[in-house]
């Protein structure tokens, strides 16, 4: 569906994209994710048109489109302030697109109530001005206003950064929804690990404008490619010192474990078991996070709150390591 | 993504027609005609008839010039020491400090937004010149005091302290509403005393606006015009205004001294806004407080302080307010009572507005007389509503001119940013900002009177109906700085995502621009136009400098009233049209600023959140009157 091959940005001396190859295919829900800088806005823009590469092709369908205008490209975009323009209504923000194609009233009109439909907005609110809808509204104004000229590709620059944690969440669902039910295809770039989990078919880990791991959510949480990735999608704790040697691990490596694998009162067969002591414990709620010095080392680990096992800061437990959950990178 | 073509596209056309019209004018309405003003200085023949470089300047400091000199520095200074002074104190007694009446004390300190310039001088005159109301009460207590009492120094000095301190309750008042209550807080928690936090804590924040506030009104004070000019004080403008209309039969080189005087104020003006800048680069004192507290208004504790500022906040407003007072109501009023200066609440009357009688004038007995084709009402004097009109169609089109030209540029600057060009631009359409009013005006006056300009295809635009265009131009370029400062900040504010948005849906350029920018921009652009028009509207120095029986602005209007009144004795006709012409500038102000201020920042859901009020009001009024809701048709939306 969409390809990109050796891609090459600069801007001035510096050089933003290195050779970036992604592969999307139809109707997948594709992420970009990495820290802010990691390029992953640039090659959004880039495959919008409002990037220039210096070197590579952006492709569609096999159609060569790195140098068609952006207007041409047929691909959506839902902005992060989602962009809607603020002099207008919503009905002349979601007909915006079709006015520019210069079809007639009826289609526009048609149309626009049928984009409406699906993305539930009410014929009141097509009437209201932007300003007057809340963030939920808004985004489904900006994503009505992406598909409403029927685009091949819709792309999404962190839609939700400028959300409370619970909006966030809600209308992440929603935007899920919307993506299966409209079947289109999705690139969506976000820095939260959390929602490029939740949300994609697969992740794209950029860092410092190369991609580190292209996966399904599963491969980038639980197989990742590089220490990078490993240590910026989900906590981990850095194994050290006697529990390396304990686990018989090459010390000339670096060695992580997830902070969920840290089994905390509980040993097995083939498992690493420490004795520790709970230095601290946060409480998150769903559950609770505690640093245990054990193996001469602070280790981190998480307990479901299931509201009966509290270990107090001070209290002697035992922790267990299964040399499986370990992830270990080349130093 | 860019594309370049080498076509010539309608594009390509417009920019270049667009560049050469910016150079055009640049150079031929902003940098030829100031650099010939600057050569006459150096060009100016002596006695024998040669070429001295240095005549003017050894005439200068050997006749009385330094002394117009002199004098506008003095008023200079004692403008930032008196209107700092009231500016400041009106501030903090309407937004600092918890006065009683704080709300109609603010109403009565911002009068000057809408009653300013020549207006104010002539309504102050009202007050206090020889025939004024306060003279004529005070003659009438002490006979033997000098009538003439208002006129000079302190009485410039007095009119223009309480003309200049629009800019503190607009600037100043905005600044201490930024301030962060919390700090506020902090200090009196940490054991600090009120006056002790109003030294310490809140005027080191407003340092920086009373330091662009101190330099604008030094600015103001040193080309001060229509002040010296009615009350009669000797400083440089009305003295380069005098001398560009007289001539070498009269005095040595009067236009190249004149010349010099400019360039003196051009100095001066470039000297200061370049420790404006240099301060300003400085940077600012900016709020680190991510949750500011509103500023809530300190009590006086000290009782004794506390009278002593109540006393002071209401005679600070009886002096803003009593000349507006008195010139809206004797407006109203009939001859007989404005020549006694005595109110008759018995007598109201629309004779100064719409009288068509003609010209009555009282003799020395007392008497009044008939003085023929002199028509009396506002409205239905020829030359009065001659001079409105032209006034009316010469600011419209300057302010429309300066907002078209400044969006088209800023427009450009805007998607060429980081460019040298657009660099080059911004700082030329700056240009007229580092020079003061006269010295434009004067340069246009001089270099356009002649035939032997080119690019005007040799007309001469001094002369005749020419003249109107060059007052257009005038007002154009002087309004250029004031317009870019507005409208740039309006663009910069457009989110970039918005342009961007537009172009993935399909929108070229224009389009782009008309639909998504303008309207976006549209109310500041507006309210630009509306302040430019409102400031040239009565605007004087310029109208002075190029005054002509064809290019007799509303302002000139004015003053020939207050000339008129001392004619064949106290002329109560020019008097109360003088009234009148305050009330319907006032009037025209307040729309203005109504229409900026409030129509104008209601963003589109504000505007359909009123139409929708109105729509349920209606209906409301519709179902008590009988007509029910069920009468009404269906709304569109459940037709369809």
């Amino acid at each position: 569906m969409i390809e990109l091959k050796d891609i090459v940005v600069r801007f001035g001396d510096f050089e933003a994209l290195h050779n970036i190859n992604v592969s999307v295919g139809e109707g997948e829900f594709f992420t970009f994710l990495g820290p802010s800088g990691c390029g992953k806005t640039t090659t959004l823009r880039t495959i919008t048109g409002f990037i220039d590469p210096v070197q590579g092709t952006v492709s569609v369908d096999g159609r060569d489109i790195t140098h068609v205008p952006i207007e041409k490209r047929n691909i959506g975009i839902v902005f992060q302030s989602y962009a809607l323009f603020p002099t207008m209504t919503v009905r002349d923000n979601i007909a915006f697109g079709l006015k520019v194609m210069h079809l007639k009233r009826d289609e526009v009109e048609r149309r626009v109530r049928e984009i409406a439909r699906k993305v539930d907005l009410s014929d009141e609110q097509l009437k209201k001005a932007v300003s007057q809808l809340s963030g939920g509204q808004q985004q489904r104004v900006a994503i009505a206003r992406a598909l409403v000229t029927g685009p091949s590709i819709i792309c999404m620059d962190e839609p939700l950064s400028n959300l409370d944690a619970k909006l966030r969440v809600q209308l992440r669902n929603e935007l899920k929804r919307m993506q299966q039910e409209f079947g289109i295809t999705t690139i969506y770039v976000t820095h939260d690990q959390e929602e490029a989990l939740t949300l994609s078919d697969r992740i794209a880990v950029f860092n410092k404008g190369f991609i580190e791991q292209i996966g399904t959510p599963n491969e980038v949480y639980n197989h990742s490619a590089t220490e990078f990735v490993c240590n910026f999608v989900g906590d981990i704790d850095r194994l050290e010192g006697a529990i390396v040697d304990g686990l018989k691990l090459d010390s000339g490596r670096h060695h992580f474990i997830r902070l969920e694998r840290v089994r905390i009162g509980e040993g097995g067969a083939g498992m690493l078991t420490l004795p520790g002591v709970v230095k601290s414990r946060e409480y998150y709620g769903l559950y609770i996070k505690y640093s245990i010095r054990a193996g001469g080392q602070i280790v981190k680990a998480v307990e479901k709150n299931d509201g009966v096992h509290l270990y107090r800061p001070g209290e002697e437990v035992v922790v267990g390591i299964h040399p499986q959950d370990v992830m270990s990178y080349d130093a | 993504m860019n594309r370049r073509t080498s076509k010539l596209s309608p594009e390509l056309i417009l920019k270049a027609f667009g560049t050469a019209f910016f150079v055009y004018l640049f150079f031929g309405f902003m940098l030829l005609p100031c650099l010939h003003t600057l050569t006459q200085v150096f060009t100016a023949k002596n006695a024998a008839g040669e070429t001295d470089p240095l005549a003017v300047i050894r005439f200068f400091f050997a006749g009385n010039m330094p002394h117009f000199v002199l004098n506008s520095l003095k008023l200079a200074v004692c403008l930032v020491v008196t209107v700092n002074l009231v500016g400041i104190s009106i501030v903090l007694l309407t937004e600092y400090f918890d006065i009683k009446g704080a709300k109609v004390l603010r109403l009565g300190y911002m009068t000057t937004l809408i009653y300013s310039g020549v207006a104010l001088v002539t309504g102050y005159l009202f007050l206090y010149d020889s025939d004024g109301i306060l003279t004529t009460w005070l003659a009438q207590m002490f006979p033997n005091m000098d009538k003439s009492w208002f006129s000079g120094f302190s009485a410039v000095l007095f009119t223009m302290t309480f003309a200049c301190t629009s800019n503190h309750m607009l600037f100043l008042r905005n600044a201490i509403r930024g301030i962060d209550y919390n700090t506020v807080e902090a200090a009196r928690n940490l054991g600090a005393k009120p006056f002790k936090v109003l030294l310490k804590v809140v005027f080191p924040t407003l340092l920086p606006t009373l330091f662009s506030l101190t330099v604008m009104t030094f600015i103001t004070g040193l080309c001060a015009m229509s002040a010296p000019t009615l009350l009669g004080y000797d400083s440089i403008n009305p003295e380069i205004v005098r001398l560009a209309g007289s001539s070498t039969a009269d005095e040595a080189f009067p236009q190249a001294r004149a010349a010099l005087m400019s360039i003196i104020l051009a100095f001066f003006t470039i000297l200061l806004l370049t420790v404006l800048s240099s301060y300003e680069r400085k940077g600012h004192y900016l709020s680190v407080s991510k949750t500011k507290a509103k500023l809530v208004k300190q009590k006086i504790t000290n009782p004794v302080a506390n009278v002593l500022a109540h006393i002071y906040a209401y005679v600070l407003f009886i002096i803003y307010m009593i000349p507006v007072v008195m010139i809206v109501l004797f407006a109203f009023q009939n001859y007989p009572a404005i020549r006694s200066k005595t109110l008759d609440l018995g007598q109201w009357t629309l004779v100064n507005f719409f009288g068509t009688r003609d010209y009555e004038y009282m003799t020395s007995r007392g008497k009044l007389r008939v003085r023929q084709g002199s028509i009396s009402g506002l409205f239905a004097n020829t030359d009065t509503v001659g001079g409105i009109r032209l006034s009316f169609v010469l600011s419209a089109i300057a302010a429309a001119l300066a907002c078209v030209i400044v969006v088209v540029a800023v427009n450009y600057i805007f998607r060429n940013r980081k460019k040298i060009r657009s660099t080059v631009l911004e700082y030329s359409l700056l240009f007229p900002w580092l020079l003061p009013t006269i010295l434009i005006c004067y340069s246009y006056r001089t270099y356009f009177n002649s035939e032997n300009v080119w690019y005007v295809m040799n007309h001469n635009l001094y002369m005749r109906e020419n003249v109107r265009f060059l007052i257009i131009m005038a007002y154009t370029v002087t309004k250029l700085p004031f317009a870019l400062r507005m409208i740039k900040a309006a663009f910069y504010a457009i989110d970039e995502e918005l342009e961007d948005a537009a172009r993935n849906l399909g929108a070229g350029g224009l389009r782009t621009f008309l639909r998504v920018k303008l309207p976006i921009v549209l109310p500041s652009v507006l309210a630009v136009f509306a302040l430019n028009f409102n400031a040239l509207f009565t605007e004087y120095d310029m109208s002075a400098t190029f005054h002509s029986s064809y290019g007799k602005t509303y302002a000139m209007v004015i003053q020939s009233m207050t000339a008129e009144e001392g004619r064949d004795g106290y002329n109560v006709n020019a008097s109360g049209r003088r009234c009148a012409s305050t009330v319907f500038i006032m009037i025209i102000s307040g729309i203005i600023l109504y229409l900026v201020y409030g129509v104008g920042a209601r963003d589109l859901g504000e505007r359909l959140e009123i139409r929708e009020k109105r729509r349920k009001r209606l209906a409301r009024l519709r179902s008590r009157f009988g007509r029910g809701p069920e009468s009404e048709s269906p709304p569109p939306a459940a037709s369809a």
